[in-house]
């Protein structure tokens, strides 16, 4: 059959009516600098072996800062050769002084992995006796004890650092005495709850460095966001120096923003973004052009994989089209990048875990269901595709909602935007006296010891009250029989993953996957519809006690889509901000959430065709919040609407000005709030604790409300639509009170 | 909202170490609370840089007798390891009896750094009596002083414990890494590990080797109003608060017994290997030399595997048997080795598989004898239900046949 090339299919997709942007990136030079002279002759030329005869600029700056003991951060654009940011100063160093030790940390252990066998080529090239070994979960026990003995580098990934490393820190007197570097890769994953916790667990580990006598230098490499720098400097405590000189090569790219037609024109209705991914995506498979799509959830990933899948069948075979997600066992993740890097696979469905750096080499094309959240992210996924010389084409497909409708039609929002700042909250106080507990466990913590930037004493008296600790001589000291680095989990608030069981074949029970408590209230649900790698499965039964989801395969029509209840107390308002007719408040709140029921969707027509209760426990969180609240005793009827019209649209805007994950903020309106009577809209943060996400948004009011605004002025629709405000009953002139009800704010 | 209103709200989302709810008060620093108490009990206090420790000292006539054996026995068997030829494990020849430091510890958690060792425990056996020396940490924050005198007076080269090996003595060097600055260094030791030996010896008659059980079954040991080890990490904790030694000195009466118990084991034990008349059971001694084979002593291996083949209980004969004709052939003594195989083959017990095959090898590379080999290996085949030895075994015979026609044809 004769195959279409890249640049043809480019030229069709230009006349293509729903195209609504275009947007070229034009191909970049390589800017280099010579390799410095100081560098071991060894390591240049196992350099030149792998074809580096230069460097590129950004890989010389951070070179030369690390060198004046300097510690950096390095932001780099995908595939520009950032491994060389550290590598090259750690390989130095240690040729230079084989008692030099540096400890490696990546967000997961699959780029772990990846990273020690891309270092040890290198070594290898070099022929210097340097050890550098992954220590995680899955390091045998046999091989151990070698790795804290004799590992220049070690690989690892915080939770192990949490929970194996520190706390075991005198089986480790070799490393921590002569650590030079740490070097933490894929910063700007470090944000939100995850962040803080992993900047605390970076305070545990300087704490210890000091107690051996070392003071590491710091090497950071990030993607682009807005504020590598203050990341850096919260996450480490110390003084960064930002390198952002980027030398690599680009090729040329197409950006494209491709909006579904309108099939609905009073209600402004879409064409399902999946529908046209599908299309879209079929049409560069078949011609054997290697690509990625981009869906925004497991599930939307799942069904996307199987329409796919179904519509390529005849022109690939079944395994070069592959899902690809968290909750997926290692061993398949890793199959399948090795065949995205060899080509045997030609295209991949992702959620946003290909967004990491894992190394699955350049794809050509990228094609994104719905904007990905956030300016940062867009650019992350973006850069999956394209190599260093020759053709890209990104395809943004918008969906409905408010934000995607607002990006597409305001491409210069997108393009002319820095990326989004990433935030943490270390200081969030379940965080940190979790990591405090562990800290004196690790090391009797001193009284007037430092921790972060804010004073611990009371913190510590508090754990002393709870006879946690023990105060002798200045000092605080572990005093209990559990070791606390077991209780706590960075990746969420909730400890323990629900696990996975298929038990389709009775003889051949097995685990395929695992989830986090909180997701698995709405999507391993008794009855839920569960697609892994495309093929369905019906949950029989949640053991919600021993966190056990059995599944079964299924073939049906449908997939499921939960509902969940909440309920909102004020506990004390910190800040309030009067206006004429309405307050702007920032406190704490009590959220309960249950969920209710669940929707049987039908996957063609996406129609409800059936529901059912769900039975979990309730559960409950204390969080910070932010609300509007509107001094009108008497509202008209119509408010109800335009409350939960807002509601609706903040919960789209608010994300992008925070880089957050949607699911991280919750937003509920109120036409009588329980604490005043008065018609109120919260938005709060959906951890314990909160992570200072609302409180941002208290800060910058002005900006979100302007955005908010904006968002429903420019949508094309009369009377409000799910793209904005929603569905405008009556004639009660939906988008107009709205914008009206925010100018009181 | 301030830090501590804070602090009470969130309360149910901090992770909480489980603990007693008594209420708490503020620790008095320093100088060792309710000292007189600890004065009446026979405590010494040694301090060292503002540090503190508390030792107690304990004395034992040599003719006392914990168990089933006085400390005299003890003592005698020490020396009688002078006499024992070869190697073995528990061997204490070249040392004196006063040498050994049998050792215990108590702790406030597993291992990990953040569990801190509370009481070390030694005993020596001197030429006139037994002494037993502990050191106590009165409060977390002493343990240079802990350590400054434990290592001053303990030789941590000879150390005999239960389960010290993955225990007692990592948890040792944890700690000691947090005063290594201030007091001596800890040199590699050398150990006798009762922990494994019981398991070796015992195991076949016992559920749990726990030193408890192993007191009550082996050594005429009965715990009455004792401790249960678990309860001392909370005990230690009510001392903190509290300051009252009581509860403290029960704990340190209960290490004080387990380190007792450690001579008395050693001695049982040693006594098992040296002379044969104490082993109670033939299984026992068969344990017992396979132990010596284990230690590479192949020369008592020897000796006493062949005591056991006499053995009227089949399982422990035919196990000896096999042992023994593996070693003659260790030792390229083929001949000696054929019938023990044969025996064992016959039994058809455990090892008469293994042994058919071992007699196949033995006809076809030594003895030349393809049909006999041959013989064995169909013989092998009939008895095994294994996929995995069946396919092996058939590898063989497809062999031998090889090798029979071959010979058919000259």
């Amino acid at each position: 059959m004769w195959k279409k090339t890249l640049s043809e299919i480019v030229s069709e997709l230009r006349g293509n009516e729903n195209v609504i942007h275009w947007h070229e990136l034009n191909p970049v030079e390589a800017k280099t600098c010579p390799v410095p002279e100081i560098v071991d002759e060894r390591l240049r030329s196992a350099l030149e072996a792998r074809r580096v005869r230069e460097l590129y600029t950004h890989q010389h700056s951070a070179f030369k800062a690390v060198r004046k003991k300097e510690s950096i951060v390095a932001v780099t654009p995908t595939a520009s050769g950032k491994t060389l940011c550290y590598n090259l100063p750690v390989l130095q160093a240690i040729a230079e002084d084989p008692t030099s030790r540096a400890l490696y940390i990546f967000p997961t252990k699959a780029l772990a992995q990846d990273q020690k066998s891309e270092l040890n080529d290198i070594i290898s090239e070099m022929g210097i006796d340097i050890k550098s070994f992954t220590y995680d979960g899955d390091t045998a026990p046999a091989i151990r004890q070698k790795v804290r003995k004799a590992g220049h580098i070690v690989i690892t990934n915080p939770d192990m650092l949490h929970s194996a490393i520190l706390p075991n820190h005198t089986k480790w007197v070799g490393l921590f005495e002569n650590l030079k570097y740490v070097v933490i890769d894929e910063l700007h994953t470090y944000r939100g709850v995850f962040g803080s916790h992993v900047a605390n667990v970076i305070r545990r580990l300087k704490r210890i460095c000091a107690f051996y006598g070392s003071q590491p230098i710091f090497i950071c490499t990030s993607a682009t966001i807005a504020n590598p720098k203050e990341l850096a400097e919260q996450l480490t405590g110390e003084p960064i120096r930002l390198i952002d000189n980027n030398g690599a090569p680009r090729g040329r790219k197409h950006f494209v923003f491709y909006n579904p037609p309108v099939v609905n024109e009073p209600l402004n209705i879409r064409r399902s973004a999946t529908v046209e991914v599908n299309k879209l995506a079929r049409e560069f498979l078949k011609n054997k052009i290697q690509t990625i799509i981009f869906a925004r959830s497991r599930v939307r990933m799942e069904i996307i994989l199987s329409h796919i899948q179904e519509l390529v069948k005849n022109d690939l075979g079944p395994k070069t089209i592959r899902g690809y997600r968290g909750g997926y066992l290692p061993k398949e993740r890793r199959a399948i990048e090795k065949g995205l890097r060899n080509g045997e696979i030609i295209g991949v469905v992702s959620t946003n875990a290909l967004e990491l750096g894992v190394d699955i080499g350049q794809l050509q094309v990228c094609v994104m269901t719905g904007y990905p959240g956030s300016v940062a992210s867009t650019w992350q996924q973006a850069g999956r595709a394209g190599r260093r010389h020759g053709e890209a084409v990104i395809i943004m497909v918008a969906s409905s909602t408010p934000i995607d409708q607002y990006i597409v039609q305001n491409p210069e929002y997108f393009f002319e935007r820095t990326p989004e700042s990433a935030r943490i909250n270390p200081e969030n106080l379940i965080i940190l006296v979790d990591h405090l507990k562990c800290a004196a466990y690790e090391l009797p913590f001193g009284a007037h010891e430092p921790f972060g930037p804010i004073e611990v004493e009371d913190i510590l008296d508090y754990l002393r009250e709870e006879r946690v600790l023990h105060y002798n001589n200045g000092k605080y000291h572990w005093s209990s029989q559990s070791f606390p680095a077991a209780n706590i989990s960075l990746r969420s608030a909730t400890q323990e993953n629900v696990v996975i069981v298929d038990q389709s074949d009775v003889a051949n029970v097995k685990i395929i996957g695992e989830m986090d408590r909180l997701s698995a209230m709405t999507l391993l649900h008794d009855e839920a519809i569960y697609l892994h790698e495309g093929v369905q499965f019906q949950v029989e039964k949640l053991d919600w006690e021993h966190k056990k989801a059995y599944v079964r395969e299924v073939d049906v029509e449908y997939y499921t889509d939960a509902n969940l209840a909440v309920q909102l107390k004020v506990l004390e308002i910190d800040k309030t901000i009067d206006r004429e007719k309405a307050a702007i408040h920032y406190g704490d709140v009590t959220v309960n959430i249950l969920p209710t029921i669940f929707k049987k969707i039908k996957m063609t027509t996406f129609e409800n065709i059936g529901s059912g209760p769900i039975s979990l426990p309730e559960e409950e969180i204390h969080t910070s919040a932010f609300w509007l609240e509107i001094k009108d005793e008497e509202p008209e009827k119509s408010l109800e609407h335009v409350l939960m019209g807002i509601a609706n649209v903040l919960h789209h805007v608010v994300p992008i000005h925070t880089m957050c994950d949607r699911s991280d903020i919750h937003v509920v309106s109120q036409m009588k709030a329980a604490h005043t009577g008065l018609p109120t809209i919260f938005l709060y943060d959906h951890y314990p604790g909160g992570i200072g996400l609302a409180e941002h948004v208290f800060k910058r009011f002005d900006e979100v409300k302007k955005a908010a605004q904006e968002l429903i002025k420019k949508c094309p629709c009369q009377e409000g639509c799910p793209s904005c405000v929603g569905m405008g009953i009556e004639k009660i002139n939906l988008k107009k009170k709205s914008i009206k009800l925010l100018d009181q704010f | 909202m301030n830090m501590a209103k804070k602090l009470q709200r969130m309360k149910k989302h901090i992770s909480r170490e489980d603990s007693p709810s008594a209420e708490t008060k503020k620790t008095v620093p320093p100088a060792i609370r309710q000292w007189e108490k600890w004065k009446d009990a026979g405590a010494k206090l040694f301090s060292f840089e503002e540090e503190h420790c508390i030792i107690q000292e304990t004395h034992y006539k040599l003719d006392y007798k914990h168990g089933t054996y006085t400390f005299r026995d003890a003592k005698k068997t020490i020396d009688d390891w002078a006499k024992f030829a070869g190697e073995h494990p528990l061997s204490a020849k070249g040392f004196a009896s006063s040498d050994l430091y049998f050792f215990d510890i108590e702790t406030t958690g597993l291992s990990g750094t953040g569990s801190v060792i509370f009481l070390l425990g030694t005993a020596r056996i001197h030429e006139n009596q037994v002494t037993v020396k502990q050191f106590f940490l009165p409060a977390p924050g002493n343990e240079t002083a802990l350590y400054k005198k434990f290592l001053q007076e303990t030789n941590y080269t000879t150390l005999v414990t239960y389960n010290g090996k993955s225990f007692d003595w990592p948890q040792v060097k944890s700690r000691h890494t947090f005063v290594r600055e201030k007091v001596p260094s800890l040199p590699d030791f050398g150990h006798f590990d009762l922990y494994h030996a019981s398991r070796r010896l015992f195991k076949h008659t016992m559920d749990s080797v726990k030193l408890v059980n192993v007191e009550k079954q082996h050594l005429g040991l009965e715990r009455i109003n004792d401790v249960p080890g678990h309860l001392a990490p909370i005990i230690y904790f009510d001392f903190l608060e509290r300051g009252d030694p009581e509860g403290i000195l029960e704990v340190m009466k209960h290490n004080e017994r387990d380190i007792l118990s450690l001579i008395t084991l050693y001695t049982h034990i040693s006594r098992l290997v040296l002379d044969v008349e104490s082993q109670q059971d033939e299984q026992t001694a068969l344990e017992v030399a396979k132990w010596f084979e284990a230690a590479g002593n192949n020369e008592a291996a020897r000796e006493a595997f062949e005591k056991s083949i006499l053995s009227d209980q089949k399982e422990v004969s035919i196990d000896a048997a096999f042992r023994l004709a593996m070693q003659y052939k260790r030792a390229k003594e083929f001949q000696k080795a054929i019938p023990l195989l044969e025996k064992t083959r016959m039994a058809e017990g455990r090892y008469s598989i293994e042994a058919a095959i071992e007699l196949a090898k033995l006809h076809e590379h030594q003895f030349k004898n393809i049909e006999k080999a041959f013989f064995m290996a169909k013989w092998a085949l009939a008895h095994t239900t294994e996929s995995a030895k069946k396919s092996l075994i058939e590898h063989r015979l497809n062999r031998l046949e090889k090798k029979l026609s071959k010979l058919g044809e000259k």
